[in-house]
């Protein structure tokens, strides 16, 4: 029960806080938006629709996999950093939840939250061209899911290197492009990437959306791949952000007022 | 009484920015605090009180030396321990500032794992005791900065811990937000049973509500006793004499090897001299200096001391504890 009221005040407490960002959040709405509308008018008006429709789509799941992993990457580093600052962070470290959880619930949370953005934009993107994808929500959530677990496993690395380390903003811009990087380069490239985090889920994500995949032509072996790489990277994302949460109790770097 | 926290032989050291030195933040800090007694914790600036105190809330792990809270070892069950404890750290900045004072104490209820329900009594209770009622919508950065160090006090006392640590409570607010404050922390001790460490520079906030203060100086415990015992003892020594004349320059010399710290303000109708004296026999001394010269004495008082000088003295090492008659 201790966990639900914990993820629910977190959840609470991301939807305030971007209700008081009010124009930092509709800023990011309307790029989102703009930015959607524009891939999909490429599929209508560009050239050969039999190519151009695959591209397009293309395009989209690579940025809304990139999308969604810098908004939780860059909102775990600055929420760290600013409450550092702030003081709070302390407080929430004496919890005796312990402070990996309420970051679990944090990270869940805002996941949580920028995803319903990103599908009511992209339902609304849809209404409005009137050019469908194919989703095949049974297929695409469990991968989902899946990959946002291993996306979380990075997002406590953020965390943990943001209390130790001051400067973490100017690593977030760079983190940018690897993160595109992530995204963007299918694993037909570089077969090797399967290792790294959440590559496998985009991949996937992106042959249910291309290539209309269902659930069962999906081999046992690719869940297992991307089950074992969220479990890795979430506990290898936990461990390091222990490992950071000591440093900084060792050091007195939880507060850098 | 049983203890409730018990700190053994802390030592926290940091190192210095861009050096290899290190600065002995605590060094060797053992003390006692039973249930429901209130303590003082002081020192001058830098003395180690913050990190004596964070070490207590399990923030900053210690160099070596151990801690007891409620009889768990808080390092190596720290989120038990934990259970125990709430706090107030320096500054009143420790609240989010664009959320309103009723969602600032249900997020921090939440994150202790209690629901909204569950704090939504003790909220309403609190929200009355600390006249917060009518700003609970208010966002924490329109309140006036008393307003945010009682929201931040106020989140301590609704974790409904045992243990209650505040490192300077009373810090940057007006003479009237620190008294309300203060009046606030003291209808809190005498209603609920808690346990209070109270940080502070402010000697009237620890003489008003403190029964006993730990005084720490570089990183050392120098005094461990009852704030009455410590004036009382500075009462009995502190004498102010009220002379009829001059001394005369050998008086002064005289009296100056015996009494290196006395004060003398001569005046040719009503001088006066004040000593503290180590042990109360010494006032025979003093008294065959005056009366080598036959000096009139008016009249011998006890000199008020207020907790301010004693704190003075005993952080300057003019006092030492070892030698008074209550240890
Ligand atoms: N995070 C830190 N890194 C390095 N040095 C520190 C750190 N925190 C405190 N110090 C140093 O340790 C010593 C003790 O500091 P501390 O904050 O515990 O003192 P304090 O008694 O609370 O003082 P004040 O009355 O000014 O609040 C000081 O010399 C301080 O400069
Ligand atoms: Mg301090």
């Amino acid at each position: 029960m201790q966990w639900v009221h914990l993820l629910n005040a977190n959840v609470q407490k991301e939807y305030l806080e971007m209700k008081r960002y009010l124009p930092n959040t509709i800023a990011l709405i309307v790029t989102f938006y703009a930015i959607f509308l524009g891939m999909f008018a490429g599929i209508q008006i560009i050239g050969d629709p039999a190519s151009q429709d695959v591209n397009t789509q293309y395009a989209i799941v690579n940025y809304i996999f990139w999308f969604l992993s810098i908004m939780i990457m860059q909102n775990i580093g600055w929420e760290i950093t600013n409450e550092a600052m702030r003081g709070t962070l302390e407080q929430l470290c004496m919890s005796p939840m312990g402070l990996w959880r309420i970051l679990s619930a944090r990270l869940f949370s805002s996941t949580f939250l920028y995803l319903i953005i990103i599908v009511v934009l992209l339902v609304g993107t849809m209404l409005t061209t009137g050019q469908w994808l194919n989703i095949d929500v049974v297929t695409i959530l469990p991968i989902m899911l899946l990959t946002l677990v291993s996306m979380i496993g990075v997002g406590f690395m953020i965390a943990g290197i943001s209390i130790i380390w001051k400067q973490v903003q100017a690593f977030l811009q760079i983190l940018q492009f690897i993160l595109a990087g992530l995204t963007f380069i299918p694993l037909s490239v570089a077969p090797l990437m399967v290792f790294l985090p959440f590559v496998k889920g985009v991949d996937l994500v992106r042959n249910v959306m291309i290539k209309g995949w269902s659930f069962q032509e999906i081999s046992g072996v690719d869940f297992l791949i991307l089950g074992f790489n969220a479990i890795f990277y979430f506990i290898l994302g936990l461990g390091v952000f222990l490992f950071c949460e000591r440093i900084a109790m060792r050091k007195g770097l939880l507060a850098h007022y | 009484m049983e203890t409730i926290i018990e700190v053994k032989h802390l030592k926290k050291a940091y190192k210095k920015r861009k050096s290899k030195e290190y600065v002995h933040a605590v060094n060797d800090v053992s003390f006692q605090v039973k249930k429901g007694e209130i303590v003082g914790l002081l020192g001058p600036n830098g003395a180690g009180k913050t990190t004596t105190i964070k070490m207590i809330c399990g923030l900053l792990i210690p160099d070596s030396g151990e801690i007891y809270v409620n009889g768990v070892d808080n390092q190596k069950k720290r989120l038990e321990a934990l259970k125990h404890i709430s706090a107030v750290l320096e500054g009143n900045r420790n609240l989010y500032w664009r959320l309103t004072v009723r969602e600032n104490l249900n997020y921090f209820a939440g994150n202790r794992g209690v629901s909204k329900k569950e704090a939504a009594e003790r909220i309403e209770d609190l929200l009355e005791k600390f006249n917060l009622k009518e700003k609970e919508n208010e966002l924490v950065n329109r309140l006036s900065r008393g307003m945010q160090q009682k929201l931040a006090i106020m989140v301590a006392m609704l974790a409904d811990s045992e243990i209650i640590l505040l490192d300077e409570p009373t810090l940057g607010l007006d003479v009237e937000t620190g008294y309300e404050v203060r009046e606030l922390l003291r209808d809190f001790v005498s209603n609920y049973n808690r346990t209070i460490i109270i940080s502070s520079h402010d000697m009237d906030v620890i003489q008003d509500l403190c029964d006993r203060t730990v005084i720490i100086n570089e990183g050392k415990v120098v005094t461990n006793d009852k704030i009455e015992n410590l004036l009382q003892l500075f009462q009995v020594r502190a004498y102010t004499i009220t002379l009829g004349g001059l001394l005369s320059d050998e008086q002064q010399r005289q009296l100056l090897q015996k009494f290196p710290q006395f004060e003398y303000t001569p005046d040719t109708v009503e001088s006066t001299l004040k000593v503290n004296l180590l042990r109360s026999e010494e006032i025979y001394d003093l008294f065959d200096v005056l009366k080598k010269e036959n000096t009139p004495v008016e009249a011998i008082d006890r000199a008020t001391v207020n907790f301010e000088n004693v704190f003075m003295k005993i952080v300057k090492g003019e006092f030492n504890h070892a030698m008074g008659p209550s240890s």
